[in-house]
């Protein structure tokens, strides 16, 4: 167990209004216009929100590193799915 | 803890913790490709704004966004508490969670029907994986409603306790994977 074994509690709390307010500030950015400015502001705050659920919530910043091994897996899988459908689905929406 | 025992093997007593990141590593393939397949219609589908994004309504799904979040916060405070050897803390605390999943599938049943009188269909270009994705994203939350019930039931028959608790903590990692799917999907489809 994570915590049984550092004796820390993350603060939950304050995690959960950390990824309330990036959600409030993320739908505000929604309504931004330019959308070299927005793209790369909410891909960064959903990102951010992502890897904060990941390492408190599911507490990988405290077990195991094989448990983030193992989610980094199946990211690293979906790589070549990611690179065949970038290649295939153009090909198909073209006939 | 210390930087080697972060490289320990995984305790016996912990195999259905492996097994369930074992299938959280599958669920995130299994995820990507239905969002790449949206993401790829979008793509190569010039009209996406005006065919299927006009019809969004974005302060629906953002507080939809809400309850899914405030749902992972309640449990991790329901494994807070069993941590501690509060039953009772836990239990309400997974029984907030089933009332803000159901709120959210409520939201997400709303929204549906929203589309659907827009004349959003299953077989349209853009509702086909749109439905797709937030369908089996929403069957996911479904499940874990059920698995809720399921703890809930067994703990009425054989209590969690401070020193066994793992079903809790395995559930936990389930339903924060699904709000992080949400995370993602809330940016790709609402909000880009």
């Amino acid at each position: 167990m994570a915590h049984a074994t550092t004796g820390r509690r993350p603060n939950y709390l304050g995690i959960f209004l950390l990824l309330a307010g990036f959600t409030l500030v993320e739908t505000m950015v929604s309504y931004v216009q330019q959308e070299a400015i927005k793209i790369p502001v909410l891909i960064v705050l959903s990102l951010v929100k992502a890897i904060l659920v990941l390492l408190y919530f599911m507490h990988l910043k405290f077990d195991s590193r094989i448990f983030t091994y193992l989610f980094v897996a199946g990211i690293v899988l979906s790589i070549p799915l990611i690179l065949i459908m970038m290649i295939v689905m153009p090909i198909v929406a073209s006939y | 803890m210390s930087e080697s025992s972060k490289f320990m093997p995984v305790p016996q007593s912990q195999n259905t913790k492996l097994g369930m990141w074992v299938f959280l590593g599958g669920e995130v393939v299994f995820f990507t490709s239905l969002i790449l397949i949206f993401a790829l219609t979008r793509l190569v589908n010039s009209n996406y704004d005006a065919e299927f994004r006009s019809l969004l309504s974005i302060p629906v799904i953002a507080i939809n966004t809400f309850v899914l979040v405030a749902s992972s916060y309640f449990v991790v405070r329901g494994l807070e508490a069993i941590e501690l050897g509060n039953q009772e803390g836990m239990r309400n605390n997974l029984i907030v969670v089933i009332l803000l999943a159901v709120l959210f599938l409520a939201g997400q049943a709303f929204e549906w029907i929203s589309l659907f009188r827009d004349g959003l269909t299953f077989s349209s270009t853009f509702g086909m994986p749109f439905f797709t994705v937030t369908g089996i994203h929403g069957t996911h939350v479904f499940i874990g409603v059920l698995w809720v019930f399921y703890l809930l039931a067994g703990h009425r028959r054989r209590p969690y306790t401070k020193e066994s608790h793992l079903g809790i903590e395995n559930f936990g990692l389930y339903w924060h994977f699904v709000d992080i799917v949400w995370i993602v999907l809330f940016t790709l489809i609402y909000l880009i």
